[in-house]
């Protein structure tokens, strides 16, 4: 029993001490710096300023504002699109594995790269995207430049990269569902809405909280893709900066660590909030 | 409108897509209300069966008539069958009352929740399942998920009921319980049931009768008893019968038949169970372990390898022609293991066959 636990611990050690070095310190050190001012190299204890500084400052709340609307627009949306198109690809599509490596390049591609694509696509003169729009006699918006369409366009950009990941996980939970669940009932005579809602649906929902989980942490992290598409900035006049925009800015170019650090406690006691309320709430959905 | 031909198939074939014919030519005909066991070892065609009467899969030719009418191109939920699958196939995400109402809500004929769960109740009261309402499916046994498979199975009120090998994953005792119970159900809905099982012991308890399959074709369509009397051909001898029947190589001349240390006179056989005037050659006399029992006048001697008890009988082992034979005697008599006995068969009993499998006594 002594002798086990004992070996028990040394196996868990490289874990605990990797955990440790790079997840708990990094929390805890952040959380100390918050309270700090100064230079990495110079620090000293400054109380609750950098917390009054931020929540002084409307770029912060711009930024919170920018990232929660990101979150709770894109990830709902994505998810229920890719829901429909894993869907329709199970459903109805032949080829399925052609598909699905189609579906999953997005995924492996940079998303520097992607982004980088997508701004000639999104360019308000000749993109791809308002040659279509303007084809059809819909108004075509400046996306890039435009401060007032940037999140729009951070949002679309951001439900359209989420779909990859999205389906192809939905696509192996489809697979998963027992064919004789459907082939039973065909012959009840149920309708295709019948076997989404009464069968897929409910069968899906761990993978969809899963999906939820994972979207919503990274969307409260996002960044790459804001940098991808205004070039290195956060949109004309940072008005598409987000969260993590604000953190870094504040850290690297601002200098002032303290103040990057009190908005990372924010950000995570955020994204804490978020994933607990959605954990609730798949729960709830799964007993129904 | 003939109620002995309710469910009717005549020349069945189905070749999957890779080619491989898995029924050949089947024709067969199911009275109203019986209970008819497809019997057969496991790959001899009994799914594809019942999945082409429910429609899932699609004959190669043949045709197939439920009360009179093709049903060959009738959609699935058109056939107002029943189909309880082998491994249940019930929703996991759902009540039990879930489960079994699920077919009456959904569809173009789905009825009002209030009218489905009463119909739902009846049926769970019927399959003994009311308690468990509000329980998942994963919480049940094997012997109360059959149950919800059969409620959830009769609850649309289908014509026919399809079961495919329903007891084949529960527990030996349970077995027992449950076929009776199955059988009394579909007697007392009287409904019209194939029941698909590899178990002959099952088949003979529980079948109004029963069809033997191998290999894609019927081997026998008849009563239960006359599998075991008047089996048609060698596999179903073979198949049917517990202890299984004892084969011995025989070699026809014009007076005898001659096997390894024993002979018959072909006079003793009666003369009216030959089935045809068969030439000299070789043949296979097979004999029902009881019909083979030991005697003063036995006219093969063995030594015992051993001895089985089974209730009320006694199994005697012995090694005849390199391959295992048994003989089944009453408890009374004392045969130990190294004994000696003589063998004496029934010959009125005893059945021959042609090398190719042909019954031709
Ligand atoms: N989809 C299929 N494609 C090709 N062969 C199949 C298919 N389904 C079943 N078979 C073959 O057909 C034969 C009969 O199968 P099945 O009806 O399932 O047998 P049983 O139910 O009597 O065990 C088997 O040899 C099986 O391997
Ligand atoms: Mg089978």
């Amino acid at each position: 029993m002594k002798t086990n636990q004992k070996k028990a611990w040394l196996y868990l050690a490289p874990t605990i001490i990797f955990v440790t070095l790079f997840s708990i310190y990094p929390i805890l050190r952040a959380f100390g710096m918050s309270f700090q001012s100064g230079s990495l190299i110079d620090l000293t204890w400054t109380g609750f300023n950098n917390y009054k500084y931020i929540f002084n400052d409307p770029e912060f709340w711009l930024a919170i504002k920018n990232t929660l609307l990101y979150a709770v627009i894109s990830v709902p949306v994505g998810l229920a699109i890719s829901i429909m198109l894993a869907w329709i690809i199970f459903d109805k599509v032949k080829h399925k594995a052609l598909f699905e490596t189609t579906f999953f390049m997005p995924y492996v591609t940079s998303t520097i790269a992607i982004g980088i694509v997508f701004r000639y696509i999104f360019n308000g003169d000749y993109g791809m995207l308002n040659f279509l729009l303007r084809a059809v006699h819909l108004p075509a918006p400046d996306w890039i430049d435009d401060p007032a369409m940037s999140l729009t366009t951070i949002i679309i950009f951001g439900i359209w990269s989420s779909l990859a990941f999205n389906i192809v996980i939905l696509m192996g939970a489809l697979r998963n569902i027992d064919p004789n669940f459907y082939t039973i009932a065909d012959m009840y005579g149920a309708s295709g809405k019948d076997k989404f809602w009464r069968i897929t649906m409910p069968q899906l929902v761990p993978t969809i909280a899963f999906l939820l989980t994972m979207n919503i942490i990274g969307a409260f992290k996002i960044y790459t893709s804001v940098y991808a598409l205004f070039n290195g900035a956060a949109g004309v006049g940072n008005s598409g900066t987000t969260a993590v925009f604000y953190i870094y800015n504040k850290f690297q170019t601002v200098g002032t660590p303290g103040v990057a650090m009190a908005a990372t406690v924010v950000l995570f006691l955020i994204i804490l909030f978020a994933t607990f309320l959605q954990r609730k709430m798949m729960k709830k959905i799964g007993e129904n | 409108m003939d109620n002995n031909k309710f469910v009717e198939v005549k020349n069945l074939r189905k070749v999957y897509d890779n080619g491989h014919e898995a029924i050949k030519n089947v024709s067969f005909s199911v009275k109203k209300g019986d209970l008819v066991c497809l019997l057969g070892p496991s790959g001899c065609g009994k799914t594809t069966i019942l999945n082409i009467l429910a429609g899932l899969l699609n004959p190669t030719s043949g045709e197939i008539l439920f009360d009179g009418k093709s049903v060959v191109n009738v959609e699935p939920k058109d056939r107002h069958i029943g189909y309880v699958f082998q491994n249940y196939a019930l929703y996991p995400h759902m009540t039990v009352l879930q489960n079994v109402m699920f077919p009456l809500i959904v569809g173009k004929n789905k009825k009002s929740k209030p009218e489905a769960q009463k119909i739902a109740e009846k049926y769970m009261e019927l399959t003994q399942i009311t308690e468990l309402a509000d329980q998942k499916p994963g919480n049940l046994s094997g012997g109360q998920q059959q149950r919800v498979a059969i409620a959830r199975a009769l609850v649309q009120e289908p014509k026919i009921l399809l079961m495919d090998e329903p007891l084949s994953n529960l527990d030996a005792r349970l077995r027992l319980k449950i076929r009776e119970e199955i059988r009394s159900l579909v007697k007392s809905v009287g409904i019209t049931t194939l029941f698909v099982t590899h178990d002959q012991e099952e088949a003979l308890s529980i079948g109004d009768k029963i069809i033997l399959f191998n290999d894609g074709v019927i081997q026998q369509d008849d009563l239960g008893e006359n599998f075991y009397l008047e089996p048609n051909n060698y596999f179903v001898a073979n198949f049917v019968g517990n202890p299984v029947i004892d084969n011995f190589k025989v070699t026809k001349t014009d007076d005898e038949l001659q096997g390894t240390d024993f002979t018959i006179k072909l006079a003793d056989l009666d003369e009216s169970r030959f089935k045809r005037s068969i030439p000299n050659g070789e043949y296979l006399l097979s004999v029902r372990p009881e019909n083979i029992v030991p005697a003063s006048d036995g006219i093969l001697n063995v030594e015992v390898d051993d001895v089985e008890l089974i209730g009320r009988e006694r199994i005697l082992k012995f090694t005849h022609d390199d391959s295992q034979a048994r003989s089944l005697i009453s408890l009374e008599v004392p045969v130990n293991h190294g004994d000696q006995v003589n063998l004496k068969m029934r010959l009125d009993r005893v059945f021959l066959f042609t090398p190719d499998g042909e019954r031709v006594y």
